[in-house]
């Protein structure tokens, strides 16, 4: 991929006082400088939309609904104030099977969002140094299927899957099982192969642009060196990705603790996470201080979860 | 660097991957032609009926059509702001600086449904009517920790010595940015659009909660599923997009290529 | 399915012949109002997905059709209900038995004036009483339909007579059970006897108990009718919580299917629409209503979607021998026989769909 890059000065400029310029980060706003806006200006520009936006359309929401997670039920008039309780939050701390849920809930996401990376790097890695010129259409062409229904997919590998599937069938056919195997569909290995299966492109991406931004130099003055392809590999390609690996995972990992449509579709009776509860509460039993108050649990739990995760990946750099 | 020869096994886990995600779609197209309203093999004859009362019924492009809008526009925004976002977090230090970093990420953990039903009350409170618009509010929202993870992730490695370098020539920061940062984030950044369309198009929950009269298509699509007899229609709107898709995207690259 | 443009004429034909002798005999004319053919406005109905279709409202276009209608889609009665409680906007809405306590509660839902539709005798009074709450006529029975076990008669050849079927470890692997709480709680409230409207805690924690162990036997819970079809049609589900659409869908792709009697009594369910408190459109509104109650809706009704309509000559008019099987139109005694769906008071709705979540959730 063509990065431009700035033209060398070849006109001599009228020397500056100092030689060394601080990073501009650690200058702090930057010193106006010729015609135009300086940095100071331009940062208003830049903070205020990004932050109005999310202030505005998510914070907001947000707060409403953890607000929403002390009273008692939606009956009245939603917005008029309401005495706080904490019954939602003392029923949910009694029933085990909820916190149960949820780390099972995490454990599948942890799972799914470390297979998926893995098994996303490699695509990542051929459209970054293989794919040459072609590397946009395949990308494009890694993600076209999800503007399909993603329901229409499912079913269609419901399909395939099922005891009558196209699978069954074929391996019946063979001679390879006599009965069909029934473990293919409608449990909870079923929700973490489809969820992975639907991740890897999009873990592919962050990955993706962090190979891209490894300078190829690199890699020639380590062959220079002496250094195989594996070793290239292991010094300098991985540990300069392993931002967008960590990103992808994340990526990946968050939302899925969450996740509901795939276990609805695929997980059967015993498939379910916790997503699903949730779901549940505001979509079949208008309980929506209940299905609140899970979903703040759920949201701390997830915080807490990554907070403890990038403390554990700054402990080995510092280690490194 | 890496001899040819190398190439060969992760092509192979490449197209396999592809062959794979396209496996769905060869089978909906199979059905699509299928004279029968059941998803189940054999085929019963092939037809082009569903594809002609697909024609037909002007509510199911209408809904194919809010789609395409809705993801445009929301991706657009979110790309625009989620670069806006990344900018900020790695070339500014200022105290809100991780704040903004993790408002920006958190839509992430936030279920969907709950942000649906939040931004409901919310409209409801300001009076302002549900329709393709709130519905592409609420899609920019959840797009946006895709476009910051992709867009940082690329501008990260990317040294300021060149912005530094353009400032001193008597650059303001909107030129340095627009002149030698964005070059450089733009394939991210185009990225992240494709990846916030996507987040968008096939979105439910938030449709389903802030649409008003004017379905999304998934919301459209999972109206008419409750008739089973409806399910071809569907499959065969849902292929003619996936081809249409596929035709522009081959067409483009052709012209590329041809560049 | 588009209106004929003869309907349409005939229909125009009719009220300005109607006009005509009205005015002829002296009669008073309709004091602001404009024949329905020119009659313009708009209505917004808060509807189930599909019934936007205008097979589902096909006489009031045809009366009215300068009346622009807009539909939102609601996906579940906690969706609706919980819309309409965030202040929607819609006319009218379209809750099920069970949930109709918590819109006059709420002061939600206006009173209908039922001397205003034409179609209202022929309601059966079973169905008028369905939409009475506190005594006065808050809502209008439209679609309606039954609630049993459906089964495959080659996969079980002798039969399902009971509720408690869904339960029966004989079937392990190959049951289907509606994802709801308060439906599996009817159900096992039939199968013991319970009363449905006075569920103690302690009946309610057996039942949680005996619904975690039917999940050994449970194949999936179905959300929508197709994939409870696809289901039974494939032969991985034999006998499922089902309502009488599927059976019919079933019966005319041919797959073997029965639709159980149980000794319990079948459930009954019914669809009813109401007009939003403060509704600037209510005369409309009513108008609406009344068309949907009209025959040729409800023949749309039963042939394109096999629910059944509020109106009884739609219903004796059945000829289709599949439908007339779903509906078992051949048993006259069979809404004695029935058992529907009372109305939820808040609190068993909290309790009912907690329990089901535990059911879930549990290890």
């Amino acid at each position: 991929m063509g990065r431009s890059e700035s033209r060398a000065v070849t006109t001599p400029v009228p020397s500056r006082p100092s030689d060394t310029l601080p990073h501009p980060a650690a200058r702090g706003m930057g010193e106006g400088r010729g015609g135009g806006l300086d940095r100071r200006a331009t940062f208003r520009w830049l903070y205020l939309p990004p932050l109005l936006w999310l202030g505005l359309f998510f914070l907001i929401p947000l707060s409403l609904m953890a607000a929403f997670s002390f009273r008692a039920n939606i009956r009245g008039n939603l917005l008029q104030w309401w005495t706080p309780t904490l019954a939602h939050y003392t029923s949910l701390a009694a029933t085990g099977s909820y916190w149960r849920l949820l780390g099972i809930s995490a454990l599948m996401a942890f799972g799914v969002a470390t297979i998926a990376v893995i098994l996303a790097y490699p695509v990542a890695y051929f459209l970054a140094f293989r794919a040459g010129r072609r590397a946009g259409l395949y990308l494009v062409l890694l993600l076209i299927p999800f503007w399909t229904s993603y329901l229409l997919r499912v079913m269609a590998w419901k399909l395939m899957l099922g005891t009558e599937g196209v699978i069954n069938s074929f391996l019946q056919y063979v001679g390879l099982i006599q009965e069909p195997l029934t473990a293919l569909l409608y449990n909870r290995n079923a929700v973490v192969v489809t969820l992975i299966y639907v991740w890897i492109p999009f873990a592919t991406l962050p990955i993706l642009a962090a190979l891209q931004r490894i300078e190829p130099n690199l890699f020639e003055a380590a062959a220079d060196l002496g250094a195989r392809p594996f070793q290239q590999f292991r010094r300098i390609t991985l540990p300069l990705s392993l931002s967008g690996v960590f990103g992808a995972f994340f990526m990946v990992f968050i939302p899925t603790i969450g996740e509901y449509v795939t276990p609805l579709l695929v997980g059967g009776s015993r498939g379910s996470m916790y997503g699903n509860i949730i779901q549940d509460f505001f979509t079949k039993a208008a309980n929506w201080p209940l299905g609140s108050a899970l979903s703040m649990v759920m949201l701390v739990t997830t915080l807490l979860l990554v907070f403890i995760a990038t403390r554990i990946i700054n402990i080995r750099d510092l280690l490194e | 660097m890496n001899g040819r020869g190398r190439a060969l096994p992760l092509s192979l886990y490449f197209f396999g991957l592809i062959a794979l995600l396209y496996l769905p779609i060869a089978v909906l197209f199979l059905f699509s032609l299928n004279a029968n309203i059941s998803l189940s093999f054999p085929l019963k004859g092939l037809t082009l009926d569903w594809y002609e009362k697909l024609f037909d019924s002007p509510a199911v492009l209408r809904a194919a059509r809010n789609s395409l809008v809705v993801a445009a526009g929301s991706g657009f925004a979110a790309t625009i702001l989620g670069t806006m976002v990344s900018i900020l977090y790695l070339r500014y230090q200022f105290r809100a600086r991780e704040f903004l970093m993790a408002l920006a990420v958190l839509p992430l953990i936030v279920p969907y449904i709950v942000l649906a039903v939040a931004l409901l009350l919310l409209f409801s409170v300001v009076n302002i009517d549900r329709s393709l618009w709130t519905v592409g509010i609420a899609h920019t929202v959840v797009a946006l920790p895709y476009v910051v993870l992709i867009v940082a992730s690329r501008l990260a490695g990317f040294d300021p010595i060149l912005e530094e370098a353009a400032m001193d020539l008597g650059a303001d920061y909107p030129t340095t940015l627009r002149r030698i940062v964005l070059p450089v984030i733009f394939p991210a950044m185009v990225s992240a659009y494709i990846t916030a369309f996507t987040v968008s198009f096939d979105e439910f929950a938030l449709a389903l909660f802030l649409a008003g009269t004017e379905p999304t298509f998934p919301v459209y699509l999972f109206s008419q599923l409750r008739f089973a007899n409806r399910l071809p229609v569907m499959i065969a709107l849902a292929v003619l997009l996936m081809l249409v898709t596929l035709t522009l995207v081959f067409i483009s690259e052709r012209i590329r290529r041809a560049e | 399915m588009k209106p004929r443009k003869s309907m349409l004429f005939a229909a125009q034909g009719l009220m300005l012949a109607l006009a005509l002798v009205l005015s002829a005999c002296g009669a008073p004319p309709p004091a602001t109002e404009a024949p329905p053919a020119d009659l313009t406005g708009s209505l917004t109905v808060l509807d189930w997905a599909g019934y936007d279709a205008e097979d589902f409202w096909i006489d009031f276009k045809n009366t009215y059709p300068k009346v622009t209608v807009n539909f939102e889609i609601g996906a579940s009665d906690a969706d609706i209900y919980g819309k309409m409680k965030a202040g929607d906007q819609a006319d009218i809405f379209h809750p099920y038995t069970g949930w109709l306590q918590f819109y006059v509660d709420e002061g939600l839902v206006e009173e209908i004036d039922t001397s205003k539709l034409t179609n209202w005798d022929k309601v059966p009074d079973n169905f008028k009483k369905i939409g009475q709450i506190d005594g006065k006529q808050y809502f209008i029975p439209w679609d309606w339909g039954f609630t049993s076990v459906l089964y495959r008669t080659d996969k079980i050849p002798e039969g399902v007579d009971s509720w408690s079927a869904l339960m029966d470890p004989k079937y392990a692997g190959h049951v289907s059970m509606w994802d709801d709480g308060p439906g599996a709680v009817t159900v096992s409230t039939y199968i013991h006897g319970y009363d449905e409207t006075a569920v103690t805690a302690g009946q309610l924690a057996s039942i949680k108990d005996e619904w975690i162990a039917q999940r050994d036997l449970n194949l999936f819970y179905w959300a929508g009718e197709p994939e409870l079809v696809e289901g039974m049609k494939s032969g991985d589900v034999w006998l499922a919580y089902a309502w009488q659409g599927a059976y019919a869908l079933l019966l005319g792709e041919g797959v073997p299917v029965e639709y159980a009697n149980p000794k319990e009594g079948r459930n009954s369910w019914v669809g009813v629409y109401g007009i939003r408190k403060g509704t600037e459109n209510y005369d409309l509104a009513l108008k609406f209503l009344d068309m949907k109650l009209a025959e040729a809706t409800g023949n749309n009704v039963v042939n394109l979607f096999y629910y059944g309509h509020s109106n009884q000559d739609v219903m004796s008019g059945i000829t289709d021998e599949t439908l007339k099987q779903a509906f078992s139109v051949d048993d006259p005694d069979i809404l004695n026989k029935t058992n529907f769906t009372p109305n939820l008071t808040a609190d068993q709705r909290d309790a009912w769909t907690a329990m089901w979540a535990e059911v879930k959730a549990a290890p």
